[in-house]
Parts: C-alpha cells; structure tokens; sequence
C-alpha cells in the first residue's frame, strides 16, 4: 500500500470491523507508519473511551436498534418518493429484453401508414370554404363539370373530355352548361332540389 | 430480413389489400328506360371507360355512356332531353342531358353521350345506381313527346325558336350580303363569344350558401331594368339581398301586357363589379307550376335561392344588378324570345352568351368553312 490509509479505514480496523483481506493490508502499512499507528490508536483509545461511558454499549441502544432501523427505512422511501415527484424522466441506457428501437420504429409507421389509409379510403371532394359551414345541398359550376353535392353524396355531369362548357344559371335552382362537339350541341343540367 | 422489417413489409400488404378499389359493373349501375311508346329507340350503349369502384364506405360510379337513338317514329325530331336521376328519394341527385338543334329524319341515328360522377354511400345502394329516362322529345312542328318532368317541352320549345331566328338571320345575311357578309358575321360571333366574361356560380336552396348568420354588410340592392318594346311581358321592380359576392332571394314583379295569359317568364340577369365589369349572372325565372299571369296583370317571380359568384378562384363584389325579359311562354305553349334587333339594341347585353344554334353554326364555319356552314343553313 503506497498511500496512507483513510481514517473511515483506520477507525473499521480500530474497531475489528473491516474484512479479513482490508484488515491484512491495513495492519501491514499500519505496522510500518507511525503516523497511521498514532491514528488507530487514537481511534482504540476514543472507542475506550465511549464504551466507558456507555455510548456504545449493546445496553444502551438495547430496544432503539429497531426503532433506528425502522426510521431509517423510513426516510430512504420517503426521500425516494421524494425523489419520484421531482425526477424528470430520463431514458436510461439500461438493456430492456423487450425494447426494440426497430420494432418501435415499425410500428410507429405502422400506425401512421393505417391512419392515412382510413383517411384515404373514403372518397371526398373538397367543399369550398363558402359551404362547409353548411349541410345544404349545394350546386356549383366548375371547370370539369355541374356538380352537386348533398353530406357524403355528389352528382356531377362533367364536360364531355373537358371540353370548356358555357354554363348559365337559373335562380330557379338549376345550372345549365352547354358544348358543342362534332358539330352538335349537348346541354347538361343539374337541379338543386 | 429481421422481424421488424418482415412485420412491416406484412402489414403494408395489408394496407394497400385495404385501400385498393373493388370494381363493379357499370353496365348493372345504369339502368335505361325508354317508354314503350317511345318515338326513340334504343340502338345500342357504349359504356366507353366507364367505371364502378366501391373505395371504403362509397361508391364511385364515373360514367362515360353514349346512348345511339334512332328516330323510329315518321316526324323529324329535333330535340331530345334525357332525365338523369341518381338517389332518387335524397335531395337533389337530379340532371339531365339534352341534344337541341338537331334534324333527325326518320330511321336515322343520332348519339348522345352522357359524362357523369356519382359518389354516395354503400349502404344507400341497391338496384342501379343511375337511372337513364326519357325526359322529351320535340318535333319539326314543335310538338312534344315525353313525361317532361323537367319541363323539357319549354326548354326544348325556346331552343328551337332562338335556332329558327337565328338560322332565319343568318339567311337573311347570305342572301344580302352574300358569302363574305356571312363569314364576317360568324367571326364576329366567334369574337364575342371569346370575350363573353363568365362567372363560376355556387347555389344554395333557402336561404345563404355560408352559414346562418346574416353576413355582415347587407343590404337590398334594386334591379335596373333594359325594357324591350316588343316583350310581352315587362318589368316593373325587383331587388335582391346582397353581401359581397352573395345575391339572395332576388324579387321581380312583371306586368303581363300581352292579349294572352302567360305561364312562365325568365328575366335575364346581369351583374356589374366594383371595376365596372358586368356579366351575365343567370337568370330569374317564374315558377313553372304556381304562376300563371292574365293579360294585362301583374306577377312576382320569387326564386328562394342564394348564388355566389366568384371569377378565377376570385369573389365578384356585385355592386350593381340590370334585368331584362328574355324568354316568355305563354299558356297555349307558344313562346317568345327576343330578336336579333333586340338583342344588339343594347350595348348591355353584349355580355349574353350567343345562342346554342348561333355556337353550332360558328363551330361549323370554324371547322369546316364558309361552304359548309352555306349548305347547313340551306338544309332548312
């Protein structure tokens, strides 16, 4: 042992309370180092002392030995609670058997890809901003057509291969869009009812 | 391949096994009915690339029919309406698809092509989906064929008066003015039917296409009116309940200064923006079941509907709105129109569109040349 021993493992070795193998290496430097020799003795003499005075007599903690032990675990779970409520959640790098960044990673696009296809999968035209507010029945001329459209339901006649279609409208409730192809005319009518 | 990958691979088979389209028949999603007394008959039906899908909870029919008719009966026909209905007990879901300014002789065949979406819930379906029916069909004598629950016989009856006067001009014009005079006025109809402004619409039943709350800046903004001398019918006042791009509940009260009682009367509807642009917004029609006007009384026609008008994605701020008569049916089924000299009385209306026959007549002059155009005005 090159370094001076510590004074928690000088006063174990006064008190015969550290193991067979520290008590060896303590008692081989202790027995080549005055200053370490004049240490142990003082704690021998302190722990004399003490035992003279029954502070640490078996007597005088006879029944508070639970007590102290029962308070003591007491304050360890309190603190740990303690600790519980103002902890921030921190990942530890610890090895979880049943954690998998792939497998996490596959469901989370998992979830997200079924989400998209439900999303998808029933069929809706874009209401302008003018009618979402309201569930009317709603007709409306655009570039591909009349169309009308009723909650989830919508009819629309449609240009014939888009051709552009002059479209008038009728406060009657019907918009009328008429094209001419191959020399004949063709009118399409959708009625608001 | 490990099992986070094999998992995933699984599951996005899956998924697209999910969202992929069921096709149906859409030969079994159209149904055609033809009366059987009908004067047309049914040749045959080319569903083209129609298609039925059933995507999740509805079902999406895109049909791209032609119907090829033939004239069975022994008059000319010239014009035919098809009523087109799907959701027959849900609001709306109604259209038709009409053929005017045609002359179909006997035994000839003639085709009519119908191009429509419909989208509605699986769970509505059962039976077809689009039921095809004969609406009307108008003669050479202007005598009718037809259930006309879309009152075909009016419509079909105005188009071929405005055809008959303006194939009647157009003769007029060869006959006086000769090949060059003819080929001057189809340029100038193609002209302006180039320049005709049109406005995208958005029509609502009772009340506001936006919300129920009373937009802010309403007000009730009154018709001017272009007399026409010779109209039967004349136009006393009207207004309407404007916002913004919103027109509300347009009112018109006419006088019907005719000998005769008329039962329906349409009064054409221009609307000016704020930069002084003026359109042709539609039109304010009577109603055809409740109104009938006896000579010399008055009437109100009383559309509950609201329009919105918008150009290029654009809301148009009306900031004024001129009315004039432009289609007049009396109660024996005769109408009126106006004429050509009318109708280039008014600087105005240069914003109406031609009429269908005039688009034909300059879509042949277009394609096919001065000579053509001669020998179609010359079939009648």
């Amino acid at each position: 042992m090159k370094h001076h021993p510590s004074e928690a493992e000088l006063a174990l070795l006064a008190g015969g309370d550290c193991g067979r193998v520290s008590q060896f290496f303590l008692n081989r430097h202790v027995r080549r180092c005055e200053v370490c020799i004049d240490t142990v003795a003082d704690f021998v003499g302190l722990r004399e002392e003490m035992l003279r005075q029954e502070i640490l007599s078996d007597d005088h903690f006879a029944g508070d030995w639970d007590r102290l032990a029962a308070e003591m675990r007491a304050n360890i779970h309190l603190g740990l609670e303690a600790g519980e409520c103002v902890r921030q959640p921190v990942l530890a790098p610890t090895a979880n058997p049943f954690w998998n960044p792939r497998m996490a990673a596959a469901f989370a696009s998992l979830v997200l890809l079924v989400g998209a296809g439900f999303a998808l999968r029933a069929p809706h035209a874009p209401l302008p901003a003018a009618v979402q507010t309201v569930n009317l029945p709603v007709l409306e001329s655009t570039g591909s057509g009349l169309e009308l459209r009723a909650g989830a339901n919508s009819f629309a006649l449609l240009n014939h291969h888009g051709g552009v279609a002059r479209q008038t409208v009728s406060a009657q409730g019907d918009i009328r869009a008429s094209y001419i192809e191959a020399g004949a005319v063709t009118i399409h009518n959708v009625y608001l009812e | 391949m490990s099992i986070s990958n094999k998992l995933l691979v699984a599951c996005l088979a899956a998924l697209q096994l999910l969202a992929q389209e069921t096709a149906l028949d859409p030969g079994s999603s159209v149904k055609i009915d033809l009366p059987a007394d009908s004067p047309l008959a049914l040749v045959s039906t080319s569903m083209g690339e129609s298609r039925a899908t059933a995507r999740g909870g509805a079902i999406v029919l895109d049909l791209h029919m032609a119907l090829t008719l033939r004239n069975s009966g022994f008059r000319r026909v010239r014009g035919v309406v098809l009523l087109i209905t799907a959701q027959e007990f849900a609001p709306g879901g109604k259209g038709s698809v009409a053929r005017p300014c045609i002359d179909v002789p006997a035994s000839q065949e003639f085709t009519i092509p119908i191009d429509l979406r419909l989208v509605r819930p699986v769970q509505q379906a059962g039976g077809p989906l689009v039921r095809v029916q004969l609406d009307g069909v108008l003669f050479e004598d202007l005598s009718f064929f037809g259930a006309n629950r879309l009152n075909s016989q009016r419509a079909l009856t105005f188009w071929e008066t405005e055809a008959q006067r303006d194939r009647a001009y157009f003769k007029k014009v060869l006959q006086a003015r000769g090949e060059k005079g003819l080929r001057d006025e189809m340029l100038l109809s193609m002209t302006k039917q180039a320049e005709r402004p049109q406005l995208d619409v958005a029509m609502s039943r009772n009340g506001r296409t936006t919300g129920a709350a009373v937009p802010v800046g309403e007000h009730v903004a009154q018709f001017a009116f272009l007399k026409m001398p010779k109209s039967p019918v004349q136009p006393l006042e009207g207004w309407a309940e404007i916002a913004g791009n919103e027109a509300r509940a347009p009112q018109i009260e006419v006088i019907n200064q005719s000998g005769k009682p008329v039962r329906y009367v349409e009064i054409g509807w221009i609307v000016k923006d704020k930069e002084g642009h003026e359109y042709l917004a539609g039109s304010v029609p009577g109603s055809s079941t409740a109104m009938l006007i006896p000579a010399g009384q008055r009437g109100r026609l009383l559309p509950d509907t609201a329009l919105k008008f918008s150009r290029t994605g654009k809301p148009v701020e009306i900031a004024g709105m001129t009315g004039f008569v432009s289609q007049v049916e009396f109660a024996d089924g005769k109408v009126w129109v106006p004429s050509r000299d009318e109708l280039n009385s008014s600087p105005l209306l240069r914003v109406l569109s031609p009429s269908q026959e005039e688009q034909r007549l300059a879509d042949i002059y277009s394609k096919k040349g001065a000579a053509a155009l001669v020998a179609e005005l010359n079939r009648y």
